[in-house]
């Protein structure tokens, strides 16, 4: 387990997987969303400032919030055309709080196939005050 | 993974742990999936232990690495013994599927000159990739409820289409017993501005050329002679279909404990066929099926009108089949008739001459199954046979062999682009690294797996097309 934060793309025949670690729950979540991004978008410097956005996730366990945050983001993408630029991730009474700043068509070039969505095939995330680490499948 | 090789195209694996029946893989040696790299037969042996299901489970010749299923994957389970149904068995993009055209009296010759041309407005007309939108603009949810429970017929009665296109889609091209009640908010939230809209991916939508013909009957009576400029359509039911597996499966994996389910993978999260929650998942599946026939009936007006414009020529419809679907049928399994739910994920119907849910001018020759190859290669047109071992079904592709990621760090999008257009394919991109992904190196041998499958008994060739241009989601 490593305490630096990081995220990559790992081959997969299906479709593409994330991996991400970071020192905790909630970092290591943003850096899922990060790897999410990645996969299909690079932003581009400039352009309009991007659009605060925000939503709750209740109470679960970890794989099931980490779960609900990659839900939330492919949904707002496929139906606001807009990408994340920053994703802050914090604990919230046993949920999370997301805040996100969502960059418009002016500042995203597309680069792959977006992702429609998670699988539960593989999904590993799991932790300890060492560190955490998920690995997540994404359908696109 | 130990397999029992029972013909030249056919292999097992012995009932073994939690397995409720055998597994059965359709393939050469040279197409088995490479152990190591792919773990497709592991998901097969998984598959084998879904509750209630009957004779194996398949794999057919392009199967690889899903999650859950394998894609290429096809099971079924008794419906009146507690057999369930899985969303994973059907897959995130429902009711994907492929759509071929041909264009009345052009061939590639007469083509030529203007495919520039026409690929340049197939490229303006065909919208893909994100937030581009789509041909048909719904008047809102209500209309979208007319999606869903009308498919391509709807489509059709508003003018995007004509009535015959329906006697050649499969089911009429609107499949019973949808219920919007069951789709939800965010579901309909993602379809509303979607339809006709080719996604990206996999996806794409070419103009191709018959390069041979196998049976010159049955093509005559598909509508197809040698020459001909068709364009095959493949693309699904959108950001709808995948919200609307994603919820299901989430509530299944909730609620499996309730009927004492348990699996290796929770990508296969099921229900019994004859719960609430079946009920409830095959009524979304319905109506995620009628969204994908109808987008495929609206791109197929859009390329019609580009068709008609730059090169004044009518396009007929040959057939519409979906390649990743649950369906209620009935077959006999140990000599009586059973009614099951016949998972095909990645996989395709393929029903033999004579069946009765075949049209009459198609009844004498067989169901027309579409298999596309990778982006350059060839794709097929196949027919259904007699005493199909798979519970009629075949193949629906060439199978993946690499990750995206792997093809995009072989080649890039514009190399691989030129690569195309110097073998006389135009190409029309979305993005690039979107291109590299689909390069024809990351992709089984479509001959290869077409030729498997009719080996195997599982269909018989009718057509070989060819690509002469692209537009890629």
């Amino acid at each position: 387990m490593s305490t630096e934060s990081g995220h990559r793309l790992e081959p997969h025949t299906a479709d593409t997987r994330v991996r991400a670690w970071a020192p905790t729950r909630e970092q290591c979540i943003a850096e899922a969303v990060a790897a999410l991004v990645e996969s299909f978008a690079q932003l581009r410097p400039g352009g309009e400032p991007g659009e605060p956005a925000e939503f709750d996730v209740l109470p679960g366990p970890p794989d099931e919030l980490l779960i609900a945050v990659l839900d939330e983001i492919i949904y707002l993408i496929d139906t606001t055309g807009k990408v994340p630029s920053s994703a802050q991730v914090m604990a919230d009474d046993g949920g999370l709080r997301v805040l996100l700043e969502l960059a418009g068509r002016d500042r995203i070039e597309v680069i792959g196939p977006v992702p429609k969505a998670v699988t539960l095939h593989g999904l590993e995330f799991s932790g300890d005050e060492r560190g955490w680490s998920c690995r997540v499948i994404l359908d696109v | 993974m130990p397999l029992v090789r029972e013909s030249p195209y056919r292999f097992r694996i012995e009932r073994h742990g939690k397995m409720r029946v055998p597994g059965v893989v359709f393939a050469t040696e040279a197409l088995l999936p490479r152990a190591g790299e792919d773990r497709s037969l592991e998901q097969v042996v998984n598959v084998a232990t879904l509750p209630g299901i009957v004779g194996a489970s398949y794999a057919m010749p392009d199967v690889h690495w899903g999650y859950g299923f394998p894609i290429g994957g096809v099971a079924a389970t008794d419906v009146d013994a507690g057999g369930v149904v899985s969303p994973g068995g059907v897959g995130f993009d429902i009711s994907c599927g492929v759509r071929l055209l041909a264009a009345d009296g052009l061939d590639v010759a007469r083509l030529r000159d203007k495919l520039s041309a026409l690929m340049d407005r197939l490229d303006l007309a065909i919208p893909r990739g994100m937030g581009q939108g789509a041909v048909w603009r719904l008047s809102g949810p209500s209309e979208l409820d007319e999606v869903l429970a009308g498919g391509a017929r709807y489509a059709v009665e508003q003018g995007h289409g004509v009535p015959a296109d329906l006697r050649r889609c499969e089911d009429g091209g609107v499949l019973a017993g949808a219920d919007r009640g069951q789709v939800g908010r965010r579901a309909v939230q993602r379809g509303l501005t979607q339809v006709g809209s080719l996604g990206s991916g996999n996806h794409f939508l070419e103009v191709q050329a018959v390069d041979r013909i196998y049976d010159s009957v049955v093509a005559d009576a598909f509508g197809l002679s040698p020459g001909q400029i068709c364009v095959m359509i493949h693309c699904g039911s959108r950001g709808l279909g995948h919200q609307i597996c994603t919820d299901h499966v989430r509530a299944m994996d909730k609620s499996m404990m309730r009927y004492r389910i348990e699996l290796p993978d929770r990508q296969l999260a099921c229900v019994p066929v004859e719960s609430d929650q079946g009920h409830a998942y095959m009524a979304a599946m319905a109506a995620a099926a009628n969204y994908a026939r109808a987008n495929r009936q609206l791109l197929a007006e859009a390329t019609r009108r580009v068709f008609a414009d730059v090169l004044g020529v009518q396009m007929h419809l040959v057939y519409d089949i979906s390649h990743n679907m649950a369906k209620l049928e009935t077959h006999e399994v140990d000599g009586s008739p059973r009614r099951l739910c016949v998972h095909r994920k990645g996989a395709t119907r393929a029903l033999p001459p004579g069946h009765a849910d075949l049209p009459d001018d198609l009844r004498a020759v067989g169901q027309p199954v579409l298999i596309p190859g990778s982006m350059g290669t060839a794709s097929y047109v196949l027919t259904g046979v007699p005493a199909n071992p798979a519970f009629d079904s075949t193949c629906h592709g060439a199978g993946r062999v690499q990750s995206r990621h792997q093809a995009a760090k072989s080649v890039h999008g514009k190399e691989l682009q030129h690569q195309l257009e110097a073998e006389g394919i135009a190409v029309r991109g979305g993005s690039w690294r979107g291109l590299a992904e689909e390069t024809p190196q990351a992709y089984k041998d479509v001959d290869a797996v077409v030729a498997a499958a009719e080996g195997g008994g599982l269909c018989r060739r009718v057509a070989r097309l060819v690509p002469v241009g692209v537009v890629k989601g």
